[in-house]
């Protein structure tokens, strides 16, 4: 095996977004959409009971000359082999991921998948081609050369990383592979942050991605899988918040793009929505302007106001956006460190680690932390009371660092690009002795 | 952190007159009524104009007090005000519509078109009915006219696009 000194492959796929790259980078060399277009005439065909299906199968053979009936015949045979390498032909090398795969499905003839959905691989087909398009069109290298650190949400079942390793192995024959959790790279990826001292595997994560935001508490390396909470604000919710105000107000473009980009390039959080209204008042600078093209290639010029602070707002304030979500960030992260061991609790408190694109607006930490002190001040004050004994105080702290937007794959490759990175693998020997429940089960490993 | 509340409830017990059970606080004004004049530089009409943006945003809202009932009202009224006038309206036709709307005949707690009668008291006796009906009427006076200065401060000829939009907004779920 000539993988001595290859660096390790780091492949993050989210729900929203993979993030692609060589272990010792200090960012990933991709990122895209986790988006696959197939050929629609395909799925169609595998689908087939229906008169209508059958027809437009035969339409497809008529269009294309290649599929004969003898092929359509055997596609029907297949059918019942529902295992995750059942459907091989040629037409399934005819596929696009990311965003090539979002500007195929414009056309008529793609359609467009998401294999991921909630953090967990749902359609192992799709994904394998992903991983296929991954590795030879993007990384453009040899998997047996290579090997592969993958992450997976908190609580994933033990048989989906044995399926993961079942492709990784035995579709690419790849050297080794190392399935680690998303919370637990985060960690890592915090101890570049000057805050950080100890580097310790334990703390808070809150993940905040486009979809869903997670906060999971992590002790020693461990998930503890039973106080983590979701939280159903994230990236989207602001965008489409930031929409309803534009649309509110009667802008001339409140397009989903526009607003993605206006909360990327303006948005902040506020240490309070009264005072901020107060100065966009006296100061007219706070207003922004922005200006769109659009299609026709007219330029359109957009008012920015309050949205700048409103919309991070949600997740201090849910009420303003949502009507059935209520409870603020802060409060979750205090319900769900008080769900852990006590034993622990302090420790989760003093290190809060954030990570996604959504937790990168200006002074969020601060605000975060703010909040979560005087939640915790309140429950010191009051113990203090009830017992008469002096309390030694709980350090809250919230770590920003300059790595959060793809912290999760940095803090991979902070891993991977240790020289014991390898021993902690399993390797295609091991698989091949053992079978596939040999992934089950990785030692966690620190960094010195 | 839930919507934000008056200030004025603190010091309502000693500076206040309370009818029903809504506050009856000093205004800053020139408008003729039998509220008290306000020492203070800043009288719950300021208030109300502050926190009125915050607050738009919520549907849920805590009455701790009577001068949380008159910030309500003053909000939602507000709210009206915003909602009668449109982005063509100048300052002058805005200035007729607002003072049209703030003496027009109104409902009071305990009349029964008043749409937030389950949450506010009824005056107690005729001359309390009176007395509030000409204080909210002084007060919606002051405020649609600090809320004109507010819409036209850039511009005489077309209000904050930022300020309107706010009316589209319902606090509580609620309007007058």
């Amino acid at each position: 095996m000539s993988s001595i000194n290859t660096p390790a492959v780091v492949m993050d796929n989210g729900t929203g977004f993979t993030k692609l790259g060589f272990a010792g980078n200090d960012s990933p060399s991709w990122v895209f959409p986790t988006a696959i277009a197939t050929r629609n005439s395909n799925s169609s065909s595998t689908t087939n009971t229906s008169s209508i299906l059958n027809k437009s199968s035969d339409l497809s053979s008529i269009n294309s000359p290649y599929t004969s009936s003898d092929t359509s015949f055997l596609n029907r045979n297949k059918i019942s082999n529902n295992s995750i390498h059942g459907n091989r032909e040629m037409s399934d090398l005819d596929f696009y991921i990311g965003d090539l795969a979002i500007d195929a499905s414009k056309g008529p003839s793609y359609s467009l998948n998401y294999p991921i959905k909630h953090g967990q691989i749902e359609n192992w087909d799709q994904m394998e081609r992903f991983w296929e398009n991954s590795i030879f069109k993007y990384l453009k290298c040899q998997p047996e050369d290579h090997y592969f650190l993958l992450t997976e949400p908190p609580l994933n079942p033990p048989e989906n990383r044995e399926n993961t390793a079942e492709i990784m192995f035995e579709s690419f024959n790849c050297a080794g592979l190392y399935i680690a959790v998303q919370a637990v790279l985060a960690l890592a990826a915090s101890w570049t942050s000057s805050k950080v001292i100890d580097r310790s595997l334990t703390g808070t994560v809150i993940d905040s991605g486009d979809g869903v935001t997670h906060v999971i508490p992590v002790a020693e390396g461990y998930v503890i899988g039973s106080a983590i909470k979701n939280i159903p604000i994230a990236g989207r919710d602001i965008t489409s918040f930031i929409q309803t105000l534009l649309r509110e107000r009667g802008e001339l473009d409140s397009s989903l793009k526009t607003a993605e980009e206006i909360k990327q390039k303006f948005c902040y959080v506020c240490p309070d929505i009264v005072k901020e209204f107060r100065k966009f008042d006296n100061d007219s600078e706070m207003f922004a302007k922005y200006i769109v093209e659009t299609v026709s290639h007219r330029k359109v010029e957009i008012d920015i106001g309050y949205e700048r602070f409103l919309a991070p707002e949600i997740f201090f304030n849910p009420e303003i956006a949502s009507s059935d979500f209520l409870t603020p960030l802060p409060i979750i992260v205090d319900q769900v460190i008080q769900a852990s061991p006590i034993d622990v609790r302090k420790n989760l408190y003093k290190n809060i680690v954030l990570s996604g694109g959504s937790t990168m607006f200006k002074d969020f930490g601060r605000r975060l932390q703010r909040d979560l002190k005087t939640i915790v001040n309140e429950r010191v004050e009051a113990s203090e009371r009830l017992s008469g004994s002096k309390s030694s105080g709980v350090q809250v702290q919230v770590i920003s660092h300059k790595r959060q937007r793809n912290a999760v794959w940095f803090g991979g490759s902070l891993m991977a690009q240790t020289s014991e990175f390898r021993s902690y693998c399993h390797t295609k020997r091991d698989y091949d002795e053992y079978g596939p429940n040999i992934v089950r089960n990785f030692s966690l490993f620190s960094v010195p | 952190m839930p919507a934000y509340h008056s200030t004025f409830l603190a010091e309502e017990d000693t500076n206040a007159r309370i009818i029903g059970n809504m506050a009856i606080l000093p205004l800053k004004t020139t408008f003729k009524g039998p509220a008290l004049p306000c020492m203070e530089s800043y009288d719950i009409i300021d208030e109300i104009i502050d926190l009125f943006r915050a607050n738009t945003f919520f549907k849920n809202f805590e009455i701790k007090g009577a001068s949380d009932r008159t910030l309500i009202y003053g909000i939602l009224f507000l709210s009206q005000c915003l909602n009668s006038i449109n982005y063509n309206t100048n300052k002058n036709e805005a200035i007729k519509i607002l003072t049209n709307l703030s003496l027009d005949d109104f409902a009071i707690p305990g009349d029964i078109g008043f749409p937030l009668n389950s949450l506010y008291l009824p005056p107690n006796n005729r001359n309390d009915s009176v007395f509030l009906r000409q204080y909210l009427s002084q007060f919606r006076q002051e405020l649609s006219s600090r809320l004109i200065g507010r819409l036209y401060q850039s511009n005489n000829n077309v209000p904050s696009k930022f300020w309107l939009a706010f009316g589209r907004k319902k606090f509580m779920n609620k309007a007058l």
